[in-house]
């Protein structure tokens, strides 16, 4: 495990370190940033078979930010993207529905893509873009009716693959920007009690074999996110699908966590001036992360 | 190009999709009916379960006996029956099956056995109905013995270590403690552990704990050992007798399992209830709950006190009913005589443990017995 994780890192380096070592750009340009804040609302799914063997199903909520931005170095051809998620869900075990099982989770990440224009393809509207991304999460499952297992923590640093087809077009003369966005970690470490060890023991001091190496064996993950920027002047409203595939296996224990989520948010697309102005010359090239 | 990027873009969908699809790790699968419920409550506890082999049950076995008695046209109460009288034959009382009617309950552990405790005689003739009361500690300094007694009726009651200290500094001018835990079922772990650092002044073992490390009957870690940490309060070193009985179980079983390994401290009443299997929950899928012990502990001699931890030697008592309809709980005396009796055979010079005295007692007990 520890061999792949090394192997991703190598692998996922020369993406990050690519921009450092070339400072090509020639002219000036201008890189608004793409800010939205978006409230999901849907269904979750879950199964986390330390607290219970069966099914849950029932409600799921998230507050979500993503910032996207041209990184400084080739503007054109590199985004970053960040993104920042509280979720929570509400679920009741299937099919009896008698007891609820709650899930609370945190994640960021951050990861830069590189672009592909296609200039005779759709006008000329399509991007794809792909590259690679870390994440941080941390949060935790909890079945109030359950003894001395009540909660199942959950917390995991990956690095992943993702990414992204945009099409940007019009309808009655409105430009929108629509979006898929997919992340797939490929490997980092995550964390998960043995079998049947209490976290009581965990608190005594006994900490073997709590973090696991990951890979896409045992810590399975998707994210779909179709999302579509409506731009009415200033204003972007953002609207879309977010579909979010975890299933985890350690120690004979399975964490399954499937959600789909409407997406309603506002967006923006500012630009930050800096103390020199230097990027605001007459000359400046605006070159928007996906628009 | 444009064929290209049609094609990229539908392989990529298609991968994705195929990867969500096919990635996940399988769960398991029942049926809500009576075979389904029997069968997901017997994996569970197949599963999880961690006395198998100590109690010598032949699971399997088991859960063919019961399977072969549901009838397709049983009533949910009459489901639950057959299921309590499977789990009964792991004869464990941290192990429960909760339906919205019912909870099954397996009391032989205590039920067999005499009480030999009655709270209302010691607060009548012993305490006067006059005692200081805090997280769940009653405690008093019964005169004209100078012993101090406290009273522990469930773990489950939280305490401040600044209670503990302040009752302990209060009796420290007795010749000794008695800590009543008798019927006392347990409750959280963490009280047992802290109420024992009051009656340690180095980092002492505890105890090891264990889990399990996967579905087979013998598939546990290596029991890790726990300590026990002085509290930074009143640490008590004056001699202290436990009484125990058949009903003090669970945390209150752990507690006696870590005390009784102290010099200072005896056990005295009866062989302890046991559950040291720290429990488990699951569900099965009607939604009924099930509640096991899942994760052994031992003493500091990796012994397993699943059936319980004898008093000291010697000490093995059970409640005169005579004298307790005179107001005399005997076992409460016995401690009391024995701490009396013990400092003034300090005092007058004889400088060795109690647990010392206590084993000299039994020796001259043993040769004065007549020869048969």
């Amino acid at each position: 495990m520890i061999k792949n994780f090394l192997k991703a890192v190598l692998l996922l380096l020369p993406l990050a370190a690519f921009g450092k070592t070339d400072s090509l750009w020639v002219q000036p340009a201008i890189r608004p940033v793409i800010s939205a804040y978006t409230l999901e609302l849907g269904s979750a799914h879950i199964a986390q078979t330390y607290l219970s063997p069966l099914r849950h199903g029932g409600f799921g909520g998230a507050l979500s930010y993503e910032r996207m931005q041209a990184m400084r170095f080739k503007p054109e051809r590199w985004v970053m993207r960040l993104g920042g998620r509280l979720d929570v869900a509400k679920t009741h075990n299937l099919p009896a529905k008698n007891a609820t099982l709650w899930n609370l989770g945190f994640c960021v990440d951050w990861g830069m893509m590189h672009r592909w224009n296609f200039p005779g393809t759709w006008q000329g509207r399509v991007q794809l873009m792909g590259g690679g991304y870390t994440a941080a999460e941390a949060g935790m499952y909890y079945l109030p009716r359950n003894s001395n297992n009540p909660v199942a923590a959950r917390g995991a640093w990956t690095l992943g693959v993702m990414g992204a087809a945009v099409y940007n077009g019009t309808v009655h003369r409105m430009p929108f920007c629509l979006r898929y966005l997919a992340q797939m970690p490929l490997t980092g470490v995550f964390f998960a009690p043995e079998y049947g060890e209490l976290y009581y023991e965990i608190y005594l001091g006994n900490h073997r074999n709590l973090v696991r190496g990951a890979w896409p064996g045992n810590f399975f993950r998707l994210n779909n996110l179709l999302t579509v920027d409506l731009r009415a002047g200033a204003t972007i409203v953002r609207l879309g699908y977010r579909c979010g595939i975890t299933s985890t296996k350690a120690s004979h224990n399975v964490s399954r966590h499937i959600d789909h989520m409407f997406v309603f948010g506002l967006a923006s697309e500012w630009v930050s001036l800096s103390a020199k102005r230097d990027n605001a010359s007459a000359d400046a090239k605006i070159i928007s992360a996906m628009y | 190009m444009k064929r290209i990027t049609n094609t990229l873009a539908i392989m990529a969908l298609a991968v994705a999709s195929l990867l969500g699809l096919g990635a996940c790790h399988s769960l398991p699968e029942w049926n809500d009916d009576l075979y389904g419920n029997f069968d997901a409550l017997w994996t569970i506890m197949d599963e999880h379960y961690c006395f198998f082999e100590e109690k010598g049950i032949d699971w399997e076995a088991t859960g063919a006996k019961y399977r072969a008695q549901i009838k397709p046209d049983m009533t949910e109460k009459e489901f639950f029956g057959l299921c309590a009288d499977m789990l009964d034959e792991l004869r464990d009382g941290h192990t429960n099956l909760i339906s919205w009617f019912d909870v099954s309950y397996y009391r032989k552990w205590w039920s067999d056995y005499p009480q030999n405790f009655d709270w209302r005689l010691i607060q009548q003739y012993y305490l006067d109905f006059d005692y200081s009361s805090g997280g769940g500690l009653n405690y008093k300094l019964l005169e004209p013995d100078s012993v101090g007694y406290v009273r522990y009726a469930s773990f489950a009651a939280g305490f401040t270590e600044a209670f503990i200290s302040d009752m302990l500094y209060s009796l420290k001018d007795c010749n000794g403690l008695v800590i009543d835990i008798r019927d006392n079922g347990g409750g959280a772990l963490t009280n047992a552990r802290d109420l024992a650092a009051h009656f340690v002044v180095e980092r002492t073992l505890g105890g090891y704990i264990s889990h399990k490390t996967g579905p087979g009957h013998n598939d546990f870690s290596e029991p890790y050992p726990y300590h026990i940490d002085p509290a930074a309060g009143v640490k008590w070193l004056k001699p202290v007798v436990v009484l125990t009985n058949r009903g003090t179980y669970s945390a209150a079983n752990n507690f006696v399992a870590m005390v009784h390994e102290f010099d200072h401290v005896a056990v005295m009443g009866n062989n302890t209830g046991g559950g040291s299997g720290a429990p488990f929950s699951s569900e099965i899928p009607c939604g009924w709950a099930v509640r096991f012990s899942a994760s052994p502990i031992y003493d500091a001699q990796k012994h397993l006190t699943e059936n319980g931890v004898p008093p000291t030697e010697g000490f093995d008592l059970n409640m005169d009913p005579e004298a307790a309809a005179q107001g005399h709980d005997t076992i409460l005396d016995t401690a009391i005589e024995t701490l009396v009796a013990y400092v003034a055979d300090f005092k007058s010079g004889n400088k060795i443990t109690f647990k010392q005295y206590l084993a000299r007692q039994q020796e001259a007990k043993a040769q004065k017995k007549p020869k048969p």
